[in-house]
């Protein structure tokens, strides 16, 4: 169609312009009077000019100033850098994420981290084997025990001790806690971020129960330094295990609640769905792990792949995405509690009799009843809490399923009682190397939705 | 039908434990809430304790603070005695079980900071060195 | 090492056929359970359309979810009224410090300095001397609240129990300074809770 008219064009062109090349008073005239003189009509040399495209300047026409006014010099037309973060309250935590926005399109996103940073490695360095465990906690602060497994894990397989049976079915137990623990919070979080603030406050009311188990267990309701090496601190009291499963009867209801309002919710959708896409192949170099890794469809679970503790006692489903992209990921997450569900209730009926620790007396502290009556047990008291133990020398990568990756301890020990080096392999810091790649070319407000999916807590990401 | 009689009962035994209107719209005014129950004991300081396990735990142990203390009571205000039945960590109260009771223990203080008798950290040490005093002229 | 040996000898042979014979004789977890969450693919027959239409014409996830919130709104509230009512704690509940006397009045403490060495946050000083009747006692216990990260190992290794974490929480104060408390500061307040805190190392002794 455009074709034709700019053909018709073409050849009304120079007729056109023959019209209008004559005066006015000319053609006008041509009504009224005759006026019997030459007359100059546009010969074949003028309309020469009008062959090719008029307005493209030609050698003559180059010359030609067409308007007094000077034309703008050109300017380096700059996207708007924004901050986003520290203080900002969907930044969950002490994220700066510098953005560069096209409009409301983001260019780049460029974070920013170590505003968290405590030296923790260093520190831990400097402490004994024992002392070095509060920290752990403190890393990754939404899912405080299955950091301190993962240290566990580590300095027992320095060690090469075995814990008992009871001691790692509570370490599965607590450890599933502490995944209903983070996925309350990073679910509740996420949706609040995206603009959905029921679930929140119905995952919280749960997770303030959860809060309250840890309590009841190790006397503080987030740094609990209940998993020690060798066992865990004490055991379980009285009526916890009745109450923790009455409350897994209640919490699947809560989970079906927050489904209902999300899962086919038009908005959450909109705002999910192919928002922070994944290839699996992306996912596998960027070095994702968790749920980050399943939801782009890679079949990678290290509590399936390689069980720790008690693990393969326990049956469970791992869900899979497809599609790698944020809706995905809440699905998981989703099924992912349901699953602990199932765990938990398993850990309460198969729950093992017995110790809670291990009975190496060069590890573990004595019983207090023991302290007070043996002299043996008050020496063997008096040296694990001012020298510690020595571990031998080696060195070992402990890895466990935390709910947000792969949570990696590696420990180097030189024989003393303190860690030769403690490098701590944090998920969160993976993948929020990846959110570039993942925000690029999103709007301002998705970028919101991707740091919820990503789930990262600074913590443990600045360590 | 029973059910909404039930609340009007429920909110006229408040009232009424409560002393009438008056005393029901004052009670609303410190505590922002209203209702009923049975009292488990009274602290040395006047603070009243009550239980009603209609409602939930966590919301069935209460406490009325001593009207000596207005509009500044503070949760500091309740004594070890009653801090533990207060946190569900016993279902005795100290009525029931009473607590050890030593003749050296002081009287429960509330939490004082902010006021003139908060507490200011001093050395409990003799100290190890003797400052030089500069001879006076005079 | 003989796991090591076989997977030596499958580079030479070839990797496909070796993986394959070796399957049978992995000891890894089965890796079957694995649970596909993502939303089937739409399907284009008609019924499945009208009812795609009718759900978002009549905003059905939309009404039923301001439905189950209305549910919500009409039960009892989950929140208590503080300070008036108060949360439940656990015997095991590591709140502010205290140091403890024995019945007789006696201060427990024996400066052994085993939470000194202990603290991973280094917040406790200690220094002893011998009392005029022979006993040896600490004259200076100070504990630095703002560095604690109440880890509980203090009470962990007291071996005579004098320092405990209480079950105090509401010691918030104003200034840094009240934070730094001394020896007199926490055997006060070992004096002032020590009704409850026997009573919850009883209620926790069969544990510890």
């Amino acid at each position: 169609m455009s074709s034709i008219l700019a053909g018709v064009f073409k050849k009304a062109a120079p007729a056109a312009a023959s019209l209008l090349k004559k005066p006015l008073y000319q053609s006008a005239g041509a009504l009224t009077c005759k006026r019997n003189g030459a007359t100059w009509f546009p010969d074949e040399k003028f309309m020469q000019v009008y062959e090719s495209p008029v307005m493209y300047p030609n050698e003559k026409t180059s010359d030609f100033v067409f308007n007094t006014k000077v034309f703008p010099e050109e300017k380096d037309v700059q996207n708007i850098t924004i901050n986003f973060g520290p203080q900002h309250p969907a930044a969950h935590g002490v994220l700066r994420l510098v953005l560069t926005l096209d409009g409301e399109t983001v260019v780049r996103a460029d974070p920013h981290i170590g505003l968290l940073h405590r030296a923790t490695e260093k520190l831990i360095e400097n402490k004994t084997f024992l002392q070095a465990l509060p920290y752990f906690d403190r890393l990754d602060y939404c899912s405080m025990m299955c950091n301190e497994q993962a240290y566990s894990l580590a300095v027992e397989k320095l060690l090469n001790i075995e814990v008992p049976d009871r001691a790692q079915f509570i370490r599965v137990l607590f450890g599933e806690i502490t995944r209903l623990m983070n996925h309350t919070m990073g679910i509740g979080c996420h949706a609040l971020d995206v603009g959905a603030m029921t679930p929140f406050f119905w995952l919280f009311e749960e997770r303030e129960k959860l809060c309250e188990f840890y309590e009841r267990v190790s006397g503080s309701r987030m740094h609990a330094a209940y998993v020690r090496p060798g066992g865990v601190d004490r055991d379980l009291p009285l009526g916890l295990m009745d109450d923790i499963h009455e409350w897994i009867t209640k919490f699947g209801t809560i989970v079906d609640e927050v489904d209902n309002l999300l899962t086919n919710n038009r908005i959450w959708r909109e705002r999910t769905i192919g928002i922070g896409t994944v290839t699996s192949e992306d996912a596998l170099n960027y070095g994702f792990s968790g749920v980050m890794l399943r939801g782009s469809g890679i079949k990678w679970d290290l509590r399936k792949t390689q069980p720790y503790d008690a693990y393969d006692k326990v049956e469970f489903d791992v869900p899979i995405g497809v599609n790698g992209d944020t809706y995905d990921r809440y699905l998981i997450r989703m099924e992912e509690m349901r699953q602990s569900v199932r765990i938990i209730e398993q850990c309460l009926n198969k729950m093992p009799p017995g110790e809670i620790k291990c009975d190496d007396a060069k590890v573990v502290p004595p019983k207090r009843v023991e302290m007070k009556n043996s002299m043996e047990a008050l020496i063997h008291h008096f040296k694990l809490y001012s020298e510690g133990y020595n571990v031998p020398p080696g060195s070992t990568y402990t890895a466990i399923e935390a709910p947000k990756g792969e949570f990696g301890v590696y420990l180097v020990s030189d024989g003393s009682n303190k860690p030769y080096r403690c490098k701590i392999k944090a998920p969160g810091f993976a993948h929020l190397a990846a959110l570039h790649h993942m925000s690029k070319g999103h709007m301002l407000a998705d970028v919101v939705a991707i740091i919820g999916t990503l789930d990262i807590v600074f913590g443990e990401v600045d360590r | 039908m029973s059910v909404y009689l039930s609340k009007w009962r429920n909110l006229s035994q408040a009232i009424k434990q409560r002393g009438g209107i008056i005393g029901s719209i004052l009670h609303l005014y410190r505590t922002d809430d209203l209702k009923y129950g049975d009292l488990v004991g009274e602290d040395k300081f006047g603070n009243k304790y009550y239980q009603n396990d209609m409602f939930f735990i966590a919301s069935n142990r209460w406490v009325d603070y001593a009207p000596q203390f207005g509009m500044d009571y503070d949760g500091s205000q309740i004594p070890a005695e009653w801090h533990r039945w207060m946190h569900h960590m016993t279902d005795d109260p100290p009525t029931v079980v009473p607590p050890v009771n030593y003749k050296w223990l002081p009287l429960h203080k509330e939490n004082k900071t902010g006021t003139a008798g908060e507490y200011v950290p001093y050395s409990t040490t003799r100290p190890r060195i003797q400052a030089w005093q500069p001879p006076s002229k005079a | 090492m003989a796991t090591l040996k076989v997977f030596s000898v499958g580079r030479t042979v070839a990797q496909t056929l070796m993986r394959q014979s070796l399957r049978p004789l992995s000891t890894s977890a089965s890796r079957s359970h694995w649970k596909n969450i993502s939303d089937k693919p739409a399907e284009d027959t008609w019924s499945d359309i009208t009812d795609r239409a009718a759900n978002i014409v009549f905003m059905k996830e939309i009404l039923s979810g301001l439905g189950l919130i209305l549910g919500q709104t009409l039960k009892e509230p989950a929140t208590i009224n503080y300070p008036f009512e108060k949360g439940p704690l656990s015997p095991r509940f590591r709140g502010e410090h205290a140091l403890r006397r024995y019945p007789s009045g006696e201060e427990r403490c024996i400066a052994c300095k085993l939470c000194e060495a202990i603290c991973p946050a280094q917040a406790i000083t200690i220094e002893a001397e011998t009392r005029s009747d022979g006993s040896r006692r600490t004259t200076r216990y100070d504990i630095d609240m703002t560095k604690c990260i109440y880890c509980g190992f203090c009470q962990e290794a007291c071996p005579v129990d004098a320092i405990v974490e209480g079950p105090n929480f509401e010691y918030s104060t104003e200034t840094h300074e009240e934070l730094l408390y001394n020896k007199e500061k926490l055997l006060d307040n070992g004096d002032r809770w020590e009704p409850e805190i026997a009573a919850n190392l009883q209620a926790d002794h069969l544990y510890r």
